[in-house]
């Protein structure tokens, strides 16, 4: 975490002593924005029945920005920020497979089976974000993003429980067994690098300020294929209302 | 403004929702035959996917018409309502009403002889490996081995606490119950060891996770006044008596439990009520504080009966076996061993 951080500084002072030399083509800002969204399937399996409740929680990105005009309507910026992408989602699930594996060797034990019932999951995920990204600016205030990003994984959580329900033992044709309450961690679980569209809209509301909105649609599966703990791959959907003040 | 968002989001997220799947599930829930012609409950194994019927002798000559509940959307062969006859092999194949999925049930009238068990004739569960002994071809003995299946150990018959062995009495087969240590699958459940344990009855798997004390249920009907309870056995406790948190705990030493218990049904006992329900008639316990040994002892318990019981119509009887005596509660020590041989129940 903390050899992030001190990257993150390193980038700040390096776009801010530049941008001071070149501050005609150079804009330098620094960001602030709450993320609202989820890790979810795309689209929903049918194994979703229904989503019971969704809380986006407290979705904190603080990060810095930097500009380069190339042509008068146009430019690149990179917006690199630490950022918590997370949810608390409850919802019903019918015939959910699964298969949990632990240790190794003469240890190895695994579970594989077909869940139905409720299903509630915490997930809260820090991540070092970059996106990169085209900016268009037809006329004064408004401005146009499109690009990608690359997230790195500094710090994750993903867990919940399964209850009120059953799990039929190797697939949908072994036995019922009643589930009342099991919980599951795979937090440990996630792949370390995400990476995805970026896509945005800004607006100058006066000389220094602007707010905007963003959006982050990860292109890779949060948990590797090598996972089956859930049976099909989830996404980082995220859209973030955001601010911005440039020096 | 953030409300909104939500708001959007759950929209989004909602209008996603395409039609439920039909339904992959092929089970016969319930197997209802007319009472007047049962000795017994009828249990489905679901594990084994067996059915086993107590029928009275002129049920078994004339047939029976059963009706079928079975998961929503699946259809069976024969139907439900269907005259079955037991002049040949009955089974009943059940389709998904998502077509692909078809499971297929035996059908075991069951039909407890001369209430000697030698358990010589052992098989073993088709997916997880487990073994069961068989008497006549029917399965009337169970474990906890199908719960230990779910804790997703190999799929072998020597991983399992209770299994056959070829060193029984008189150098036949017995069943030999071992304390195992858990998994770390089971030990997320909190269970740091499995007893062996053995009885008379079935395990039923539904109960397996939520309230495994009730997953086994003992008992099987019995139609005399049981006398005496008598057989062989071995038992030699594990070095470490230990507690449910899996902490070693001095100056304990392990012991096997073994009992048999008359009482009245047709609901079986199980492992919640075993040993305090007022519908028990006669128990008979072995001591269990006894020298190790790993020659074969005979024993021979009479029933105790208790005052003011009196047997109904549904008289059962269950024998009930286990290597760790606090295996209920996930006490004992790992590694102890109780061999059974040649276990009988003498009516009076």
């Amino acid at each position: 975490m903390k050899k992030y951080t001190y990257s993150l500084l390193a980038i700040v002072f390096s776009i801010f002593t530049f941008a001071q030399n070149q501050s005609e083509k150079f804009q330098f800002k620094v960001t602030a924005g709450l993320n609202i969204g989820g890790l979810s399937p795309i689209p929903l399996p049918d194994n979703i029945r229904e989503i019971k409740s969704y809380d986006p929680g407290f979705n904190p990105s603080v990060g810095v920005e930097g500009l380069y005009q190339f042509h008068n309507k146009w430019s690149v910026g990179i917006s690199p920020r630490v950022e918590y992408k997370g949810m608390k989602v409850k919802d019903r699930v019918m015939y959910f497979h699964t298969l949990i594996q632990m240790g190794e060797g003469s240890e190895a034990a695994s579970f594989e089976g077909d869940f139905s019932g409720i299903n509630y999951t915490e997930s809260k995920n820090v991540y070092l974000g970059v996106p990169v990204f085209v900016q268009f600016t037809p006329g004064e205030k408004w401005h146009y993003r499109l690009g990608g990003y690359i997230a790195f994984l500094l710090d994750s959580r993903f867990k919940g429980t399964v209850s009120d329900g059953y799990i039929r033992n190797g697939g949908s044709l072994g036995e019922k067994v009643e589930v009342t309450t099991a919980s599951f961690d795979f937090s440990d679980k996630m792949q370390k690098a995400d990476y995805g569209l970026y896509a945005g809209i800004s607006r100058d509301v006066s000389a220094r300020f602007s707010v905007d909105l963003s959006l982050q649609w990860g292109l890779r599966s949060a948990f590797p294929s090598s996972f089956t703990g859930i049976s099909f791959p989830m996404y980082n959907i995220y859209g973030q209302l955001g601010t911005s003040y440039r020096f | 403004m953030k409300k909104i968002l939500y708001l959007f989001v759950m929209f989004f997220m909602v209008s996603c929702i395409g039609e439920e799947p039909l339904n992959p599930e092929a089970d016969v829930e319930e197997f209802t035959i007319d009472p007047q012609l049962l000795t017994s409950k009828t249990i489905i194994d679901q594990a084994n996917r067996k059915i086993l019927i107590y029928l009275k002798p002129e049920a078994y000559q004339n047939g029976i018409s059963p009706t079928l509940t079975l998961s929503k959307g699946a259809t069976s062969s024969p139907a439900s309502g269907t005259l079955i006859k037991f002049d040949q092999p009955v089974f009943y194949t059940i389709s998904s009403e998502s077509g692909g999925n078809q499971k297929k049930y035996d059908i075991e009238v069951v039909e407890i002889g001369t209430w000697t068990f030698n358990f010589e004739t052992w098989f073993a569960n088709r997916e997880s490996g487990y073994e069961f002994p068989l008497d006549n071809d029917i399965q009337i003995w169970s474990s906890g081995n199908p719960g230990v299946a779910l804790s997703g150990v190999p799929s072998q018959a020597d991983v399992y606490p209770t299994r056959s062995t070829p060193n029984g009495f008189n150098g036949t087969k017995a069943a030999q119950l071992t304390t195992i240590p858990g998994n770390q699958l089971s030990e997320f459940l909190g269970i740091k060891l499995f007893p062996g344990s053995f009885f008379l009855g079935d395990f039923n798997s539904e109960q397996a996770l939520a309230n495994p004390l009730a997953a086994t249920e003992f008992g099987q009907p019995y139609f005399d006044m049981p006398d005496k309870f008598t057989g062989y056995y071995t038992y030699t406790p594990g070095a470490t008596f230990q507690d449910q948190a899996g902490n070693p705990v001095a100056g304990q030493k392990d012991r096997f439990s073994l009992y048999a218990v008359m009482f009245n049904g047709p609901d079986r006992l199980n492992g919640t009520n075993i040993n305090t329900s007022d519908k028990i008639i006669a128990r008979a316990e072995l001591p269990n504080d006894v020298p190790a040994s790993t020659e074969f002892k005979r024993f021979e318990v009479p029933f105790t009966y208790i005052p003011g019981r009196t047997p109904g119509n549904n008289v059962m009887v269950a024998i009930v076996a286990s290597s760790s005596y606090q295996g209920d509660t996930y006490r004992g020590a790992i590694g102890s061993r109780l061999i059974v041989d040649s276990l009988r129940i003498i009516a009076k």
